[in-house]
């Protein structure tokens, strides 16, 4: 059925090719109409529903203390020392003008001049912004640095140890975009010789910035991957047409499925965004069908007589292979992260595009070529040898003849890669996906190095009942968990309530350090908060403890954006309060970015992975049912499992994290890697099947479809090692990772799967052979 | 206790309203309004319910006695707040006096260490007992702190009122506020206060005026009054209960003395 579908389509537009270039034209340009309707998002916070509990948490807890998901810093850094009034007018002055930017959340800016200090002036208590006018005499500047020093609820937060740094904390809008305001900061900052450096971190940069750069780097590379390839096909073949062939059914595939979907509504993602190159990739299969077709029209000099036969040989293996394609990225829609399943579907459905073209414009491009130009190309073809390459030729005798070995090194290479694989560390961390360099980079670099940290996480402590955080021994244990807390190196601040209670002890009691601790009565706490509460800024007290004084919240700055900085965090705090349990009934939990960030890192990434997985499992089954035998299925997914596990353990052994742009590019090789051996090992059976010469077939196999695999391969791997020169981490990732991907897929099945069927012929060509 | 008559004000106040309306400058009719909504009588004397309610509807709720007594030669006004509510700050009080043109005087009395601390003025538009009201909103702007522009003359409700914008001269807590000042009562029944970024940020409205009398003098006052945050969602609504003028509370309440023994005549 499905052979006569493929012989009738086939057909059809071999004799009316002119009519299919245009009805597929009209299509094309049908789906085309969608693409201006485009709309991106770019936020990976959003590849988490916001039904997820992790995100409805996260958001309550904003809401309940007044915090900002999204925070800018600003860092000076100013070797003679910060304080100084040429650099102090310059933090006033900033600060205003951050303040005037659409989009910052004005209340909320903490600097120099917004923060509280508490001190005791003359006897009084006084509850005051740290600076107020910038004053030139050494003696107040002295005493600046002495309030800003001696104060633990400013040290490390506004200034750092030795008075070098200082920051501007800039919440922002959840609808703001942080790159803009970044850059609007940028233009902003003072010029001049006074020696002040300054630095912009923050998440929402990374993010917002990526975001963009992702977009311009997809555009500019997609193309230039296009051309490489464009420019390798030239080479492999001569001809005009197949280039032309060969990006019309990329484009096309791009086209229908980019257009599908913003048809439909769905923004293009992080994800998505991709699938350009991805379906690039892809198309190269056709590849397959013009190495065939010179080689054919070599045998039978006849245009019509070769285009059918080719497809009929190529035929199944090029429906095989884009089937399995097709399925393992579909199997992404198992998964439950929404963007994924876009990717995932999108892909899948660009992948049948492919598979459709191949039967249809592909013929008909090919027989509209110039018969003169396609002999000269088959003639260049033959005299590279008319059984197909000879160095692939010998290659693949050698390892017929030394399968033994071949498989043990193959053995032997699974091993160490195993080693890798469980090395793997499942890590995302945005601010990596800049270059070390980068100016995002070196200004978190910079900031963690003098300040407490740019990420932030929180620990939510809600007691019993109501009015208990006015319960000293509950305040204690606040206390001596942010000291546990701070012994991890990249926990580098931490402040709540139980600070503040015994800032105000100290300064009530004429700054007396005795005082410096938590007070023994809960009245006295009750009335030292509500004193606090009348003078200093509402968002104070309101950031570190709610309204009916039952929770807590501890902040947590932290000097690292590594998803698994939280879960360090975490399981000291589970650990000390195992030892020095908080108050009966008392709960903990986390929020913040930094833990949402570890829980992303869990569900999307593991996710992708389990997606994958099935996705893996899914391939197989297409291919034990395709080839009707489970140990045919097995041979042919050899190749596939072969380079994941080598890939994968390579990133484990050099110790690269298993990040957001490994986990994509998992999803590709899912896709490629089997069509090599799915056209090795069919084309392979239908020469066995009239030759029944075993070694000789394994050998042509190697030589003939190995050529357009080899090609196919090359191809690919030029193209993917054009993103090497982007600017940001991921997609170099992707453009080496790629390359290797397939290159080692395509010589292991050039190479494995000769010396494996020839040490399985017994059990695999069973009853094949007569 | 006084007693209290609800008149309705465009009647009362008509006559007034009148003769009022001959051209007065915008920094006049400020004045006015200062007069009428901070400065009332002699003194006067109130329970305030104050609530906080967050942007997630959670609730604080503060109770105190509230005295206020002018002292002649000029705008000169001493405050004394003495806390019912919450019960574990009970008797915590705070004493005020306020000068113009001059930084206020304040302390404060913390009953659990039987202390008390004079407060150094935090500049004034800091924010009243954890609420949406800065200080200044409690006790009042001077008045060439702004410069004032009529805008318009509009109805506000029932009410004509006078549209007044006030743009500070030194960098305050907002940028420009707009005034709704009633041509009768004089009072301010809807103030928008706008952020460095000219965003409304802060709304105050009168929402319930009451005329309370004293012997034979009525004073509009706003009984019931809200400051909400339009940005951070987070409110506060004040209820005045029991409002007294001109009852002769002696000065010598507003003394640091008084603060720790509060005496309970005046605070019940």
């Amino acid at each position: 059925m499905r052979d006569r579908l493929i012989h009738g389509l086939t057909s059809f537009s071999v004799d009316h090719p002119r009519l299919v270039i245009g009805l597929t034209l009209a299509i094309t340009l049908a789906f085309g109409l969608q693409l201006p309707k485009m709309t991106t998002d770019t936020d990976p916070k959003h590849m988490l529903p916001i039904t997820s509990p992790v995100r409805q948490y996260n958001d309550q807890v904003e809401r309940e203390f007044g915090l900002h998901a999204d925070n800018l810093v600003v860092g000076i850094v100013n070797e003679r020392g910060v304080v100084n009034s040429e650099t102090l007018s310059h933090i006033a002055e900033l600060t205003q003008r951050i303040q005037k930017i659409p989009g910052v959340v004005v209340r909320d800016v903490t600097s120099f001049t917004t923060i509280d200090n508490v001190t005791v002036e003359g006897g009084s208590l006084a509850v005051r912004p740290l600076l107020g006018e910038v004053s030139t005499s050494g003696e107040e500047l002295a005493a600046l640095r002495r309030a800003l020093l001696e104060n633990p609820l400013l040290r490390n937060r506004v200034i750092s140890e030795d008075t070098k740094a200082t920051a501007i904390y800039v919440p922002i809008e959840p609808s703001a975009n942080g790159r803009e305001i970044a850059d609007r900061i940028r233009q902003m900052l003072p010029k001049g010789d006074s020696g002040d450096q300054y630095f912009l971190a923050g998440d929402p940069i990374a993010r917002d910035t990526f975001g963009y750069e992702m977009f311009q780097q997809m555009a500019l590379f997609s193309p230039v991957a296009g051309m490489v390839m464009c420019l390798a096909l030239w080479f492999m073949f001569r001809s005009f047409a197949v280039v032309v062939a060969n990006m019309a059914v990329a484009m096309i595939s791009i086209v229908w499925a980019m257009g599908l979907f913003i048809g439909l509504g769905f923004p293009v993602h992080i994800m998505s965004s991709m699938s350009p190159v991805f379906l690039m990739a892809i198309a190269t299969d056709s590849v397959h069908i013009f190495n065939e077709f010179y080689f054919r029209y070599g045998e039978v000099k006849n245009k019509r007589r070769a285009v059918l036969e080719t497809m009929t040989a190529v035929g199944r293996p090029v429906v095989l292979s884009d089937l399995t394609t097709a399925a393992g990225f579909a199997a992404l829609a198992t998964g439950s992260i929404v963007p994924v399943r876009v990717f995932g579907l999108l892909v899948g459905f660009g992948t049948l595009v492919i598979l459709l073209m191949s039967f249809t414009l592909v013929p008909a491009i090919l027989i509209l070529m110039r018969e003169d130009r396609i002999a000269a190309a088959a003639q260049r073809e033959r005299s590279q040898g008319a059984g197909g390459s000879p160095l692939l030729a010998k290659l693949a005798s050698l390892c017929v003849r030394h399968a033994k070995p071949v498989a043990l090194a193959g053995c032997a290479l699974l091993v160490v890669a195993g080693v890798g694989l469980t090395r793997v560390r499942v890590n995302n961390n945005m601010v990596h996906w800049f270059k070390p360099d980068s100016e995002i980079r070196s200004a978190d670099r910079v900031l963690n190095d003098h300040l407490g940290g740019t990420s932030i996480g929180y620990v939510v402590i809600r007691g019993s009942e109501e009015n208990a955080m006015h319960e000293p021994r509950m305040l204690r244990s606040i206390e001596s968990l942010q000291r546990e807390l701070e012994k991890d190196p990249v926990v580098g601040k931490t402040h709540s309530v139980a600070d503040f209670v015994k800032r105000i002890n100290r300064v009530l009691h004429n700054d007396d350090p005795a005082f410096e601790r938590v007070p023994d009565s809960a009245t006295e706490i009750a009335q030292y908060l509500f004193l606090f509460s009348m003078s200093a800024k509402p968002s104070d007290l309101n950031n570190v403890v709610d309204y009916p004084f039952q929770s807590a919240n501890i902040a947590i700055q932290l000097k690292s954006w590594d998803a698994g900085v939280m879960r360090g965090v975490l399981d000291r705090a589970h650990a000390h309060l195992a030892a020095n349990p908080l108050p009966g009934g008392t709960t903990l939990r986390p929020a913040g970015i930094a833990y949402f960030n570890l829980v992303w890192n869990d569900e999307v990434l593991w996710g992708m992975v389990t997606s994958f997985l099935s996705g893996l499992v899914l391939v197989l089954i297409l291919l034990v049912l395709e080839t009707r035998s489970l140990r045919w299925g097995l041979v042919c997914f050899v190749p596939l499992f072969f380079t994941i596990a080598v890939i994968y353990g390579m990133v484990g052994l050099v110790g690269k994290d298993f990040d957001m742009p490994v986990a994509v590019l998992s999803t590709l090789s899912l896709g490629l890697a089997i069509d090599f051996a799915v056209h090795f090992v069919v084309r392979f059976q239908q020469y066995y099947a009239t030759h029944s010469e075993l070694d000789d077939s394994l050998v042509w196999a190697a030589a003939r479809p190995g050529k357009g695999i080899l090609r196919n391969a090359v191809l690919f791997a030029l193209g993917f090692a054009v993103m090497g020169f982007a600017h940001l981490t991921p997609y170099i990732t992707v453009g080496v990772l790629m390359a290797a991907i397939m290159l080692l897929s395509s010589i292991s099945t050039i190479v494995l799967l000769p010396a494996l069927i020839r040490i399985f012929d017994k059990r695999l060509l069973k009853g094949r052979t007569t | 206790m006084s007693t209290r008559i609800v008149i309705a004000l465009i009647a009362a106040f008509c006559p007034l309203a009148i003769h009022a309306q001959e051209k007065l400058t915008a920094a006049e009719i400020v004045d006015k309004a200062q007069a009428a909504f901070y400065s009332p009588g002699s003194d006067t004397k109130a329970r305030v319910v104050m609530d906080l309610i967050n942007a997630d509807g959670k609730k604080r709720t503060r109770v105190l006695t509230m005295l206020r007594k002018n002292f002649p030669g000029g705008r000169e006004q001493r405050y004394f707040l003495y806390f019912h509510e919450p019960g574990d700050v009970r008797r915590t009080a705070f004493l005020v006096w306020k000068y113009p043109e001059k930084d206020d005087d304040r302390w404060i009395f913390i009953p659990a260490v039987n202390m008390t601390r004079r407060i150094a003025a935090r500049d004034s538009r800091s924010s009243f007992v954890g609420s949406d009201f800065s200080y200044e909103d409690i006790s009042g702007r001077d008045l060439g702190a702004d410069s004032h522009t009529l805008l318009r003359e509009e109805k506000l409700g029932d009410f004509a009122c006078y549209v007044v914008q006030s743009t500070p001269k030194a960098a305050a807590e907002f940028s420009r506020k707009l005034s709704w000042i009633a041509k009768t009562s004089w009072l301010p029944l809807k103030e928008e206060y706008y952020d460095a970024q000219n965003q409304l940020a802060r709304v105050f409205t009168a929402d319930k005026i009451e005329a309370i009398g004293a012997g034979e003098k009525t004073y509009p006052t706003a009984v019931k009054r809200t400051m909400k945050n339009v940005q951070s969602g987070h409110r506060t609504e004040v209820v005045f209960e029991s409002v007294s003028y001109d009852v002769g509370i002696p000065a010598d309440i507003f003394t640091e003395r008084s603060l720790q023994q509060a005496p309970e005549k005046w605070m019940r």
